[in-house]
């Protein structure tokens, strides 16, 4: 634009001399108007100056040290304990530490809670959020971009005593150094045996021809592409983008041989409930709670391996109030606290002795939520489990293209 | 002020609110988006003015197929509200009577919910086990694998149920005007009632014709919420991909050229057929 300028200014001092008309003077000053207005609609980004890819406060540490008796919580819809229109472990939180919890439900998804608070991250503003729970991903790329606080963790010692050994040092944050999870869920297949006609086990079973048009497949694409990995022995924490357009491959055959009969999101459980699919990838919380409505439904981790994806508490740089959330953090890791969350929940729980707390409970509800293997998964279960792979910008710009061909045919 | 410039001024002063309204909510954003799908760059590092055009072919390249697909359920669409809606425009604007009013409503009565609704509740009404295929297949009339939902044929079929209005209502506004008398000239004049429509009938609802085809086939190609409910595999509309580029990608500049591309393609068309047709018949 600059260039243009001088341009512009040469041709105007040049302008006796070569006797140029006023209408090409304004003419250049058009384009060179339209040229900036033009470059003045571009959307700013992370890692241009002023703004910084550090966020604003430089990494130097926590606004405060102190508690200042409030914090702001960002969470998913139905995410956390209700009875009689209140959230009991919020108001015992408040009652035990004398802390007030704001607590909003306003994440519908990663990506576009993503899209509300990247640009007052990106300029140094702050989130506006105290404590934000999203999906593992999210983390290491919010940590990548500097847009997370360092957790203290010796403000953590219900974590460090009651986490389970799955849920330290994760790969998609080592360490622990900006989050802990919050309630986490495997991505695997959910089925109706008396459909299938038999037992579903691998991930193979996605791909029989015999469920032509009754298997549904998810258009998330990191859980897609993760499990499609795996389901043909890639390790997805090792695999390429060449092995993730072998993944494509796969899933192009499934759809053009008109196996799949859509990809979808929350709808699945819908299709999956009135027998439009027999088979879908499912997540497991969602199937804990449709085997209430139809008992015959059934959920497996795929003997290929299956996804444990996790949600994570973590505080946004230049939080307000980071002290009074990390002791929200560390409250909910008392196993009591635990359970009560895990019993209106039912996804899986981060301490493994909310179960045992959970089994003495008197109701046959609470106790089938403490056998389930939905929530607390067996040993056997675990070790089937993978993390998504940590895309870089350019390898998720790769993967999305990937997976757009597949499912937009 | 002297009158003649008073007069000479008033067109222009009357025109002015709906002017300044297009500049602020058509112009603006046409040319932010211009700018958009001329940028570079990523979410992370952000959006650049580049002038980078060859995310246009590159566009072109990946979704044609989505787009000629699109213009093709468009067409479909426009055609067969057509041959619906005709017959029933036509009699209840020269036979509807006294009850006139009442046929109109009930042709805007699923308008009174929601869009998305009336979408939505044909995903139970076709459901491969649902009331009406669960019960075919139960007595035989239909093969246990046979699907209605996910596939093209309850995309294209959902958006002739949700455009039917938009198709009727001009054809209505047009026939209604039409001169009765006229048709009694037509038969005075010893035409058959074939040849009276076709000479007196249908050129005077051409109007309505043009409008209705207009109307119906603009939004039937940018749609996208009809595929993402009654569609499957293969039948992914060019408004599924703009808005997956936008809001699941975030990659903005595509998504932006795409939007053009559409918005291209269909001024192109609809030029074409204004020219075809004549523009003053534009004028309902």
């Amino acid at each position: 634009m600059t260039d243009r300028e001088r341009e512009l200014r040469r041709l105007l001092a040049s302008a006796p001399r070569h006797n140029v008309s006023r209408r090409d003077v304004l003419r250049g000053a058009g384009a060179l108007s339209l040229t900036a207005w033009l470059a003045a609609c571009g959307v700013s980004g992370t890692n241009e100056d002023g703004g910084g890819g550090n966020g604003g406060s430089e990494d130097d540490g926590l606004t405060t040290t102190e508690q200042n008796g409030q914090f702001s919580f960002a969470n998913w819809p139905l995410y956390i304990d209700r009875a009689k229109g209140r959230r009991p472990t919020i108001d015992d939180f408040t009652k035990d530490t004398g802390i007030e919890v704001d607590y909003k439900e306003v994440i519908d998804d990663n990506e576009s809670f993503f899209g509300t608070i990247r640009e007052p991250l990106a300029s140094g503003q702050g989130a506006g959020w105290d404590m934000i729970v999203v999906t593992d991903w999210l983390i290491a790329k919010m940590a990548r971009l500097g847009y997370l606080e360092e957790l203290d963790h010796s403000l953590l010692p219900n974590f460090e005593a009651h986490a389970g050994q799955v849920y330290k040092d994760p790969s998609y944050d080592p360490g622990n150094a900006h989050s802990v999870p919050w309630q986490s869920g495997i991505t695997g297949i959910g089925y109706n045996p008396r459909l299938t006609g038999r037992k579903i086990k691998s991930f193979d079973d996605l791909f029989d021809p015999a469920f032509e048009g009754k298997v549904g497949m998810f258009k998330e694409m990191r859980d897609t592409m993760n499990l499609t990995l795996l389901g043909i022995g890639i390790d997805p924490q090792q695999a390429t983008v060449d092995d993730a357009a072998l993944a494509q491959e796969k899933l192009i055959e499934q759809r053009d041989k008109g196996i799949v009969r859509n990809y979808y999101g929350n709808e699945y459980a819908d299709a999956l409930v009135r027998e439009d699919l027999w088979l879908t990838m499912a997540w497991s919380g969602d199937v804990f709670q449709l085997q209430f409505d139809k008992p015959e439904l059934e959920f497996v981790v795929p003997e290929e391996g299956g996804i444990l994806w996790v949600d994570n508490m973590a505080i946004p740089q230049g939080a307000e109030n980071p002290i009074d959330a990390m002791a929200f953090m560390d409250y909910v890791y008392d196993p009591k606290v635990a359970a009560q969350i895990t019993a209106w929940v039912n996804y899986i729980c981060p301490v493994p002795e909310a179960q045992d707390i959970l089994k003495k409970a008197d109701d046959s509800y609470t106790k089938s939520v403490a056998k389930s293997p939905l929530v607390f998964p067996t040993p056997e279960m675990e070790s089937l489990l993978y993390h998504y792979k940590d895309l870089d910008e350019e390898e998720e710009e790769a993967w999305n293209d990937l997976f757009g061909e597949v499912i937009q045919g | 002020m002297p009158a003649s410039l008073k007069r000479r001024l008033t067109p222009y002063l009357l025109t002015l609110p709906g002017a300044l309204w297009l500049l602020a909510f058509f112009l603006v954003p046409m040319v932010t988006m211009l700018s958009v799908s001329l940028q570079e760059g990523s979410l992370e590092e952000g959006y650049r003015f580049t002038g980078h055009w060859q995310t246009y072919t590159e566009a072109l390249g990946k979704f044609d197929t989505q787009l000629l697909r699109s213009i093709w359920y468009g067409a479909i669409v426009t055609v067969v509200t057509l041959v619906v809606s005709y017959p029933m425009a036509y009699w209840i604007a020269l036979r509807g009577g006294r009850r006139k009013n009442l046929y109109l409503l009930l042709i805007l009565l699923p308008f009174f919910t929601p869009f998305i609704i009336r979408t939505l509740s044909w995903k139970f009404i076709l459901a491969d086990e649902g009331i009406f295929l669960g019960a075919l297949k139960d007595w035989g009339v239909l093969p246990d694998a046979y699907q209605v939902l996910a596939t093209s044929t309850a995309v294209v079929a959902g958006m002739i149920y949700n455009f039917l209005p938009f198709m009727a209502l001009p054809l209505y506004v047009a026939l209604e005007r039409l001169d009765p008398a006229m048709l009694d000239a037509a038969s005075d004049l010893y035409s058959s009632r074939r040849q009276a429509f076709l000479k007196v009938t249908l050129p005077l609802s051409m109007p309505g014709v043009f409008a209705g085809c207009l109307l119906t086939f603009i939004p039937a190609v940018g749609d996208f919420v009809n595929a993402t409910f009654l569609g499957g595999v293969n039948t992914t509309m060019i408004g599924n991909v703009i808005q997956r580029e936008f809001l699941t990608n975030n990659d903005y500049p595509e998504g932006a050229a795409i939007s053009f591309l559409l918005m291209a393609a269909i001024l192109v068309g609809v030029l074409r057929y204004v020219r075809k047709m004549g523009a003053e018949e534009l004028t309902v």
